[in-house]
């Protein structure tokens, strides 16, 4: 990592590739970028950060040309002044995205999708020579991956590469990657690394989107923070400190509420015991977390993390072994069995398994409560106007308004009213799934206080997570899943580290 | 760039994948073949007329219609949408051809099947440039192609259709129906627009994910409008063998080819969810559903109970591709 030296090494005297001026975008009135600078220059790996809704991606899709500015001005090094009115023309200025959502077809194979869109109408694909071309790409960052193998039997850090490969093959100069690890293992993000330093050292400009500290401190050159649709800060990496970063991105001081002591361990009844529990995906798991405690479940995606969430909350059937739940023993057929015995998880997936987007916080909260907040099947509006309320101010969910549509909040306040909502119904157990998965930094220190706070009311916690140091602030001790068995259950002590929790996954390792 | 070769691993679990992806495909694309030659041999077994050459004819012939329209309606499927229209069109385009037949050969045939583009890119235009939900569309229109039909001759029919016309979508070319010439024909070029040319690859693209389309510079809007123009096209020749077979045009001619057509293009590999599908299937397809019609009234059982085997049928074949596409 270099420091702020004199005759910096990272680009930072060398002219800017792209530059934006005065960038200004406002949607139905609500000005996601109000007068945005912004620079990229060639061979620097150039960090965009900010909270979610700070006018990061408006910014991209600007790049991108996916949306149109209202005001300020665009230039490239080698064109001088554009506009950029389309995905295609944004990729025939050598303009690539590799989105978050990663934009492939996955009827189609790796050639076609590398080539996609580059031949029109009844024109016949030259299949072999668009072969040949992306094996010529591949060979360079992704070996091994077969031109004619169809996308949808990649996976996603393959994807990836092949998103990298098609920006390429449009000569693309500036290759900008929006949150591009969020579901990538340890290993084949330090791939994805060492494929960006390539492209860097080919001379590419690369725009960075994370929402991941230790990411950005290991990959960015230099860094611009956007905070509501403002740039509050832009330089070198090394000019910055880590709690600085964070300070400038949340706009207030956060370290206390993030970096509390490691949680002193507790000594409790158990509230949930796992005995030698089997499905389909995971095998003889015992595990025992008392009342306010939590319990991390660390490995890889694809280890049997969620499924032991799942086989607890009664979604995957327990084929051996037995669930008990305050000392009783659970049958649970299905989630509904779960949720009576006091159970809840709160999954991965918000948009697609927690919430309703169209509906308003209250009905939301409501998903699940109508036992509690209805009679004869008539909702009890009131009684649960007061509660929703209650947990609105309690919880410091914003915009403060239960009536607002949930597809109109933050991730990380999407994810208190999924939260509200369990404590409504009494739950003893909670399991998480990625409780902070693309939530920003702030709304992050509020989870996590929240989380504790659950403990500390006396409930068990179980939290699944691809981030380790999250883990390790959180948990009172830490599973490592692997191959869908425990391979060790370890207390959080202050000599656990990263390196031993990414070692016990890999099989080895011992402390 | 070498070291970058050592650190990219080979996919390890992708060769499984993959395998049981490939599999998993060429049991869907036999299955389409399967269940048709299955559903021929046991009509065979029951009646004694079924396995007859000539009614094999027959029954090809009386596929070549819904074949057609069935061809349009996958191009449709495969980039997610849906045409409930075809049969209005199939009903007005046949009423104008009928119509303009007096003016002379080429002015009937050309003035119906601007009808069928018409119609099909009026559909297109609403669907990808106003972002109308494509079903309502094309309910839509379905209603207001039927009216215009009715309109057209105030609900009369037009009889006397010249002699070249019926030759032409009526006729025999070495004893081979030319219906079914025109069926095959018209399959095997949209196969090959699907599978070798651009605009097919951008069809699987649109259904497949739209938004990657997109953003790889796909003109979508451009690419859904030509297949409802496809589909409206194809439409209007169906209502050319329609009408050269009845030697009369009626306002109310193709109703109900929507399921048929949609029936055949499910039946034969495509998906309502975009991105899958397969002329050539949609063409086996629709022999199934021609076969089971011929084959219970071979039977004898009465034409009111076709309606539910057709029916069941199709829901079976998309309870079939749920199943071979369930990831296990």
């Amino acid at each position: 990592m270099s420091s702020a030296t004199p005759g910096r090494e990272d680009g930072i005297d060398r002219p800017p590739t792209l530059v934006m001026i005065g960038v200004v975008k406002a949607f139905a009135g609500v000005r996601a970028l109000k007068g945005v600078d912004f620079s990229l220059r060639s061979g620097e790996v150039h960090a965009l950060l900010g909270e979610n809704g700070a006018g990061k991606s408006t910014l991209m899709k600007i790049m991108f040309g996916v949306v149109q500015p209202d005001e300020g001005q665009i230039a490239l090094d080698f064109i001088g002044r554009v506009r950029i009115d389309g995905p295609r023309a944004a990729l025939a200025m050598g303009i690539g995205l590799v989105s978050q959502e990663l934009s492939l077809v996955p009827q189609l194979d790796v050639a076609q999708n590398i080539f996609l869109g580059q031949t029109r109408g009844l024109t016949i694909v030259p299949r072999d020579d668009f072969r040949q071309k992306a094996r010529a790409i591949l060979d360079d960052l992704a070996p091994h991956l077969k031109t004619e193998t169809q996308v949808s039997a990649l996976g996603m850090a393959d994807r990836q590469l092949v998103e990298i490969s098609r920006t390429l093959a449009r000569g693309g100069r500036i290759i900008a990657f929006d949150e591009p690890t969020s579901s990538l293992t340890p290993a084949e993000q330090q791939n994805l690394f060492a494929v960006i330093r390539k492209l860097k050292a080919a001379g590419k400009a690369i725009v960075y989107i994370s929402h991941r500290m230790n990411e950005i401190r290991e990959i960015a050159d230099r860094i611009t923070v956007l905070r509501d649709g403002e740039v509050v800060a832009s330089g070198p990496m090394g000019d910055y400190s880590e709690s600085k970063l964070n300070e400038l991105i949340a706009g207030r001081e956060l370290s206390r509420e993030m970096a509390a002591d490691k949680p002193a361990p507790v000594e409790s009844v158990p509230v949930l015991e796992l005995r030698r529990v089997s499905t389909s995906r995971v095998q003889s798991i015992d595990l025992t977390v008392g009342a306010g405690e939590i319990v991390g479940l660390s490995g890889l995606v694809g280890s049997g993390r969620s499924a032991i969430l799942r086989a607890i909350f009664g979604i995957d059937p327990v084929t051996e072994g037995d669930i008990v739940v305050g000392g009783a023993p659970m049958r649970a057929r299905n989630p509904a069995d779960a949720m009576a015995a006091g159970v809840a998880l709160i999954p991965e997936d918000r948009r697609g398994h927690a919430l309703v987007p169209m509906m308003d916080v209250e009905q939301n909260f409501g998903l699940g409560n109508y036992g509690r907040f209805g009679a004869m099947g008539v909702i009890k509006g009131g009684a649960r106007r007061r509660a929703i309320r209650s947990y609105v101010e309690e919880m410091r969910i914003r915009p403060p308004l239960i009536n607002t549509k949930m597809r109109n909040l933050s991730g990380g306040n999407q994810q208190k009213v999924v939260i509200a909502r369990w404590l409504a119904t009494g739950a003893r157990v909670f399991l998480f799934d990625e409780p902070t998965r693309g939530i920003d930094v702030g709304a992050k220190a509020e989870i996590y206080t929240l989380l504790r706070r659950l403990a500390a009311n006396g409930a068990a916690l179980v939290v699944v997570s691809s981030e380790l140091p999250e883990l390790l602030l959180l948990c009172h001790r830490i599973a490592v899943v692997s191959g869908g068995r425990l391979q060790k259950v370890v207390p959080n002590t202050a000599t656990l580290t990263e390196e031993h929790l990414m070692e016990f996954a890999a099989g080895k390792g011992e402390l | 760039m070498s070291d970058l070769k050592t650190l990219s691993r080979p996919g390890t679990a992708d060769q499984k994948v993959r395998a049981a992806a490939r599999s998993g495909e060429l049991i869907q694309k036999a299955s389409v073949a399967i269940g048709c030659v299955a559903l021929f041999l046991v009509f065979s077994l029951l009646t004694k007329t079924f396995y007859q050459p000539s009614n094999l004819i027959d029954i090809m012939l009386q596929s070549s219609i819904n074949a057609v329209i069935a061809v349009g309606m996958t191009l449709v499927i495969m980039t997610k949408g849906i045409d409930l229209s075809v049969g209005s069109i199939v009903g007005l385009s046949s009423m104008v051809a009928a119509h303009l037949l007096a003016q002379g050969l080429l002015v009937g045939i050309g003035a119906a099947l601007v009808v069928g583009l018409v119609c099909g890119a009026i559909n297109g235009i609403l669907i990808a440039k106003l972002k109308l939900p494509d079903f309502i569309v094309t309910l839509g229109t379905l209603s207001v192609y039927r009216g215009a039909a009715l309109i057209y001759t105030d609900g009369q029919p037009i009889y006397g259709l010249s002699k070249e016309f019926r030759a032409i979508f009526a006729g025999h070319v070495l004893d081979v129906p030319t219906p079914v010439i025109l069926a095959l024909v018209v399959a095997a070029l949209a196969f090959l627009l699907v599978r070798f040319t651009a605009l097919g690859e951008q069809i699987i693209a649109v259904g497949g994910n739209e938004e990657a389309a997109k953003l790889s510079g796909v003109n979508i809007e451009r690419v859904k409008i030509t297949v409802y123009m496809v589909s409206g096209i194809l439409s209007s020749l169906a209502g050319f063998v329609l009408i050269a077979r009845i030697g009369a045009a009626e306002p109310i001619g193709g109703s109900g080819f929507e399921l048929q057509a949609i029936g055949s293009a499910v039946i034969g590999g495509a998906s309502l969810f975009g991105g899958i599908g397969n002329p050539l299937g949609s063409l086996i397809g629709a022999l199934t559903l021609g076969g089971l019609q011929n084959g219970l009234t071979l039977m004898n059982i009465p034409s009111f109970w076709q309606y539910v085997a057709s029916g069941v049928v199709v829901i079976l074949a998309v309870f079939a591709d749920q199943w071979t596409r369930k990831p296990r």
